[in-house]
């Protein structure tokens, strides 16, 4: 067992000069029986830890009289004084790490804030379904994973009829009682009397259980080890974890840690830090601490060797290729080859404008030599109008720009003023701060809208970090975000920034009703408003996220114009890493970090170092989201081939470009385009386009079905972009292709007008649906299939026509037309 | 490797459907030289010799035990409720007075009244009774329609697996087994007098033959697409849903299976001509013509569901005197129905919701959610009729003996399938993944074991 072990540790060291290390480094213990759990790992500084080999090691104390160690690693205080404690492998390798110790002979602290609500935290009382419930449980509720210790003291000592807790005899209180099965408990068997987390509890009952204080030391830092690890499938890996106070302590706080995977069917962990892995790829597991989280990133690599040339010859134009083939190589995945001038043409101009070229243009540019040709593509379509339409739509996505609660000529109002900031490329951290800086008619002032569609300070606050810096704290609004570090503090704090909007002649709810209504409504800046703080009682000063200094009110300054300042500065990450991973995911077909609405911490970019870059790039270039565009579209990554190359097992790490079908605005506009007779909108001028409608509520079952978002929510899941039955349904035999290919305004009525042959015909139609001339065998096979030309007959030219439009309703059906590939 | 729909021959030419393009004139080797998902589908796999069906009617927001179908008429007023329990047609089994049909078919159905799992939030309980399990990081589990069309797949030109009339947010999708075992939305009213799925016909212009054409020339188009990202799920999805649309599209027994107008006026006001009623005749109808799993959603949202918290916008306690008949009159037309036409035996019919409701009343007149106890109803496909299974305390707070989790629900759905729980599904990442986890044992009881 042993031996295949270190074999299988051995084998790893292959790829990288490995070295033993125990960690964590730097241990200090203080008070008696303080403990600390050791690992002994195998790592490199690229990889990380390479495995876990604390089970293989002998463990030794330089001074036991100091501190002792198990022969599981772990260390316990003994007295004080300074000891090396060392691991030594069968094979005569060690590693060692130095241990302090401090006050051995004081007993160890036991406060409410820090000791007993993370007993409490572990053991699930103030869990969601359990205490921690909105109502409590059975008339007995803990604040939610203890974010309000008060309260919670509160509820243990002063409720319950006093018999939660009984200083006399700590044993008869029910908080001991319940989960120890000695008498009934809802929630079923928590505790062990034998156990630590009882002692615990027990001792600071009998020390007088005492409250939460405001001096009592405070949770600074946590720690994970290790923070990265590169390992094969089904292995075990021990994770660490130590919390850090503010009167300088730190403790292993491994078993009380709450711990989750990004993803289980990469690696789990378990209640107590063990860490699994079981299939390839990459999961990130963190954890969970009086409100503090750690992040430990697991690799687990795809199997098989690949030679370096292969990634050495990949096509590389710019930094981003560097970057994806770093990743690609470490991960052991192939990239394809780069699409043909065909694909490139057809999936630039779908990505970049919603448009299919036409066949003429199609023909043109796969005939042109010029070597720098895709890039002068890339240039021509960033000036076209449909792209400022396709871009107009999209952030009218982000922004919910719809028609449910604006008037349509708001709605038209801010719709149009979007579509003037992407047609003159505003920067994104103007365009951003327009809108949070917005005052005036929300007849004249697009932006001023925004606070029209969100009224409350605290839904401002809520919609502004989800919306521009990908970041969900509305949990924080009741409670301590449970799966994020956002308080309920940060939550107020930021609200107040929107405190003092004002808004003249609002019309609520209920006038979209009328489509006529032409009522305007004002934004101003109020010289009062406050949040109150439901928990405090009181207002929070207005103070931006992940800061310690709270903004001051000057006179006549409108709160919001230091908000937008912290909000769209390049020194703030989330904001610059929210919109190039918008951007990202919209070529790419899935984001660096993934879901891309998701930027939380914990949430891990597939490839970190390239997010970084592209962040870098876009406050370098003052945030010019063309130039953002320019870099991912020239690329080699975004040029590379849909065909799979020996990388199918890749839909993360952009080995090959992602196939996905069309959304529904822009499948409608080019089954419009490619038909010549354009779809008609109520109350819209003939002509328009499905991406040129400012309103996400304009009546479209095709666009309905086809999953065009409601604009009711802020997420990505809100687009639907599978297909299904009554899709295809509606292909087949709806009036979506049908009435196109039937009407006499159509082109195929004036290809038949042309006199063109059938040749001809199979030629126009493959060239201006799908951007390629049909192979010679495809060719061949659709022309037997219409028969001899010729016969002029009138029945012989309406079977020709029916068989004409079968064929085209047949091209457009295809996975070729109807996805981006 | 690529599975599509598990291990099938690799010569897929052997396994041309029926009803392919050897007869569309002109265009018939078209069908013979491409491959498929219609070839795959029809050479779909059965684990069992047993063929039972299932209709699943979810009750969304989660139907209070003591007023329905676990009276407590000793405890307190405030949590009795004011609904009497009348007697059933079996000594000892006693529902409320608001299910007086039901009650003329005890003998027909089993109680489960000792469910209980502890997740008090709709979306999750949601994903918990109806998957099994709690919504986990990574990984999806599917709803059993889904894994029902995984493992057996369609029987005849209809889809496997029916979901009526609209999808819930949770717990109804395929999960790690993929989009191509999405469910059949059918996505309009059944109640409505217009009802009729959309573009199942097309229009009167395009003649079945054209419509065949189509067809041929988009799988003609379509072999050049065949290196593109074979294993892309997206693509694999919109073939299989080709193959399925076009195999409801090409047959008038499919087409007429969603054709209400056909049932007798009697029949229909019996469900009640309302949505459910008329969702339940429908999966009736489904069934009968070789749908594998209907599931009917009694709501598609919370408002005006089961879920009476009492204070606005929920209803109180008094929506139960409307929600009551509906459940009653569909649900016993439904066993009435598949009995008389010998259905009963081969259709194992389940209704639950997501959770319980508190035992006692709020001061707003409702309850509040309670998934540490519920009840819930099993008929047909070889349950054992006229037993309860498992009880509750004196106020329905929670299980007294008995208790039963949603896993073995799901087990016993399994079971009455017979799709054996060592069954393995393919997971994520290709890993295997049991149906149910191992050690999860059926309700034995419900199958007239003691």
């Amino acid at each position: 067992m042993i031996s295949t072990l270190l074999l299988a540790a051995s084998t790893l060291t292959v790829s990288g000069a490995g070295s033993l290390a125990l960690m964590p480094p730097d241990i200090t213990l203080q008070g008696q029986d303080a403990t600390q759990r050791l690992i002994l790992i195998q790592r490199t500084p690229q990889r990380g830890s390479e495995a876990d080999l604390t089970r293989e090691a002998t463990f030794s104390s330089s001074s036991p009289g100091v501190a002792r160690v198990g022969a599981q690693g772990v260390v316990r205080a003994s007295g004080d004084g300074e000891a090396r404690i060392t691991a030594r492998l069968p094979d005569g390798r060690s590693a060692s790490v130095r241990v302090r110790v401090r006050s051995a002979g004081q007993p160890p602290p036991r406060d409410f804030r820090n000791q007993v609500r993370s007993v409490m935290t572990k053991s699930g009382c103030n869990s969601g379904p359990c205490h921690g419930a909105g109502a409590g449980q059975n008339f007995f509720k803990l604040s939610l994973r203890g974010y309000s210790p008060e309260e919670d003291f509160r509820a243990l000592t002063r409720e319950g009829g006093g018999r939660r807790i009984s200083r006399q005899e700590p044993s008869r209180s029910l908080i001991l009682l319940k989960p120890t099965l000695a008498v009934s408990h809802g929630g079923g068997k928590l505790l062990e009397t034998d156990s630590l987390d009882y002692r615990i509890v027990a001792d600071w009952i009998a020390g007088g259980a005492k409250g939460p204080a405001p001096d009592d030391p405070k949770i600074e830092r946590l720690e994970i080890h290790p923070s990265q690890a590169t390992l094969r499938p089904g292995v075990r890996h021990r994770l660490v974890v130590r919390a850090f106070f503010s009167d300088g302590r730190s403790e292993d706080v491994t078993r009380w840690g709450k711990y989750t995977s990004s993803d289980a069917s990469v690696a789990r962990v378990g209640e107590d830090g063990m860490a699994e892995t079981a299939g390839h790829g990459e999961a990130t597991l963190s954890v969970w601490y009086l409100d503090r989280i750690a992040a430990a990133r697991i690799s687990v690599p795809f199997p098989g060797e690949l030679p370096a040339e292969v990634f050495r010859n990949a096509d590389r134009h710019n930094f981003i290729d560097d970057l994806v083939l770093e990743k690609l190589q470490q991960m052991r995945i192939p990239p394809s080859d780069l699409c043909t001038d065909s694909e490139f043409l057809r999936r630039a101009s779908l990505d970049a404008a919603g448009i299919l070229p036409t066949g003429v243009e199609a023909k043109r540019f796969v005939a042109d030599p010029d070597p720098g040709k895709r890039s002068r593509l890339v240039d021509a379509l960033l000036e076209r109008s449909e792209f400022a339409d396709l871009w107009a739509y999209k952030w009218s996505d982000l922004l919910l720009v719809s028609s449910s609660k604006l008037t349509p000529a708001a709605t038209r109002t801010f719709h149009g003023w979007i579509r003037q900031a992407v047609a003159e490329n505003k920067p994104w951290d103007r365009l951003v701060e327009e809108i949070i800086t917005a005052s005036g008619s929300n007849l004249a002032n697009g932006p001023a809208n925004y606070y029209l569609l969100h009224d409350e300070p605290t839904a401002l606050a809520e919609n502004m970090t989800l919306t521009f810096m990908g970041i969900s704290i509305n949990c924080a609004r009741c409670h301590n975000h449970p799966l994020d570090k956002w308080t309920q503090d940060d939550y107020y704090h930021l609200s107040s920034f929107f405190s003092r909007v004002g808004r003249k002649n609002d019309l609520g709810y209920g006038f979209a009703d009328n489509p006529n209504s032409l009522k305007e409504t004002t934004i101003f800046t109020a010289s009062r408003g406050e949040v109150i703080h439901p928990r405090l009682g009181r207002p929070l000063p207005p103070r931006p996220l992940e800061s310690a200094e709270s903004i001051h009110d000057r006179p006549g300054r409108d709160r919001r114009l230091p908000l937008a300042q912290w909000l769209t500065s390049g020194e703030n990450r989330y904001f610059v890493r929210a919109v190039v991973n918008r951007v990202w995911h919209h070529f790419m077909g899935r984001g660096l970090v993934h879901p891309a609405d998701d930027m939380r911490e914990t949430n891990v970019a597939s490839n970190p170092r390239l997010l970084e870059a592209l962040a870098r790039e876009l406050v370098r270039s003052e945030f010019d989201l063309k130039s953002l565009i320019r870099s991912i579209m020239n690329s080699a990554t975004y040029q590379r081939s849909s065909r799979l190359q020996g990388n199918s097992h890749d839909r993360k790490y952009h080995s090959h470009y992602l196939v996905r079908r069309l959304p529904a605005e822009v499948l409608l506009d080019v089954v419009s385009q490619v038909l010549g007779v354009p779809e008609s909108f109520a109350g819209y001028p003939e002509g328009v386009r499905a991406l040129q409608l400012p309103d996400s509520r304009v009546n479209s079952y095709a666009l309905t079905l086809f999953g065009r978002p409601a604009r009711e929510i802020n997420s990505y899941s809100e687009r639907v972009r599978s297909s299904t039955v009554p899709q295809v349904l509606h292909l087949l035999n709806g009036d979506l292709l049908s009435a196109k290919l039937r009407s006499p305004e159509g082109k195929l009525q004036r290809m038949l007008d042309e006199g063109l042959t059938d040749r001809e015909m199979v030629r126009r139609i493959f060239w201006s649906s799908l951007s390629r001339p049909p192979s010679p065998g495809e060719e061949a096979e659709i022309l037997k299939l219409f028969g001899p030309d010729g016969d002029s007959s009138a029945s012989r030219e309406q079977k020709r026509r029916e068989l004409l439009e079968d064929f085209w309703a047949g091209v457009m059906m295809s996975k070729e037309f109807l996805f981006n590939h | 490797m690529l599975r599509l729909d598990g291990p099938t021959s690799p010569n897929l030419c052997q396994t041309v459907h029926r009803r392919d393009f050897l007869h569309a004139g002109s265009l018939a080797f078209l069908g013979l030289t491409l491959p498929g998902f219609l070839e795959l589908k029809a050479a779909g796999r059965t684990t069992s010799d047993k063929d039972v069906n299932c209709i699943l009617l979810f009750l969304e927001g989660g139907a209070p035990q003591m007023d329905t179908w676990d009276p407590k008429p000793d405890a307190p007023a405030e949590i009795r409720g004011p609904y009497k329990p009348i007697p059933t047609n079996v000594s000892g089994i006693r529902i409320t007075e608001l299910f007086p049909r039901m009650a003329r078919h005890a003998d027909k159905f089993a109680l489960i009244r000792s469910c209980y799992h502890t997740n008090p939030a709709h979306p999750q309980a949601k994903t918990w009774m109806q998957t099994g399990r709690p919504p986990l990081p990574g990984i999806q589990y599917p709803h059993p329609g889904c894994v029902v069309d995984n493992l057996k797949g369609a029987r005849g030109d209809l889809p496997a697996h029916v979901l009526l009339p609209y999808r819930l947010d949770k717990g109804q999708g395929p999960g790690f087994l993929g989009k191509t075992h999405e469910p059949f939305v059918i996505d309009s009213d059944p109640s409505d007098p217009s009802f009729r799925v959309r573009d199942l016909r097309p229009p009167d212009y395009v003649s079945a033959v054209r419509a065949r054409r189509r067809i041929s020339f988009r799988r003609l188009i379509d072999r050049s697409f065949l290196d593109f990202e074979e294993n892309c799920a997206e693509s694999r999805l919109l073939d299989a849903n080709f193959s399925q649309a076009y195999r409801i599209v090409s047959s008038r027994e499919a087409r007429q299976s969603f054709d209400l107008t056909g049932e007798p006026d009697r029949l229909r006001q019996s469900y009640g001509m309302n949505r459910f009623g008329q969702g339940c005749l429908l999966a009736r109808r489904l069934v009968e013509r070789g749908v594998r799993f209907v599931t009917v959603n009694m709501f598609d949202d919370l408002a005006g569901s089961w879920d009476i918290h009492g204070q606005s916008p929920f209803t109180s306690l008094s929506a139960l005197d409307t929600l009551g008949p509906m459940f009653d009159h569909a649900f016993s037309s439904l066993l009435e129905d598949l009995r008389q036409r010998g259905l009963l035996e081969q259709t194992l019919v389940v209704a639950m919701g997501e959770f319980g409701r508190s035992p006692k009343i709020n001061p707003a007149g409702g309850r509040d959610h309670w998934p540490a106890c519920g009840t819930l109803i099993l008929a047909g496909g070889g349950v054992a009729g006229g037993q309860v299974i498992g009880s509750s305390d004196r106020t329905a707070s929670e299980p007294r003996d008995r208790p039963v989790e949603p896993l073995e629900i799901l087990a016993s759905l399994y079971h009455a399938l017979g799709i054996s729980l060592h069954t393995e599904l393919d997971g994520p990442g290709n890993r295997p993944v049991p149906v149910v986890e191992i050690g999860v044992e059926p309700i034995r009881e419900l199958f007239g074991a003691a």
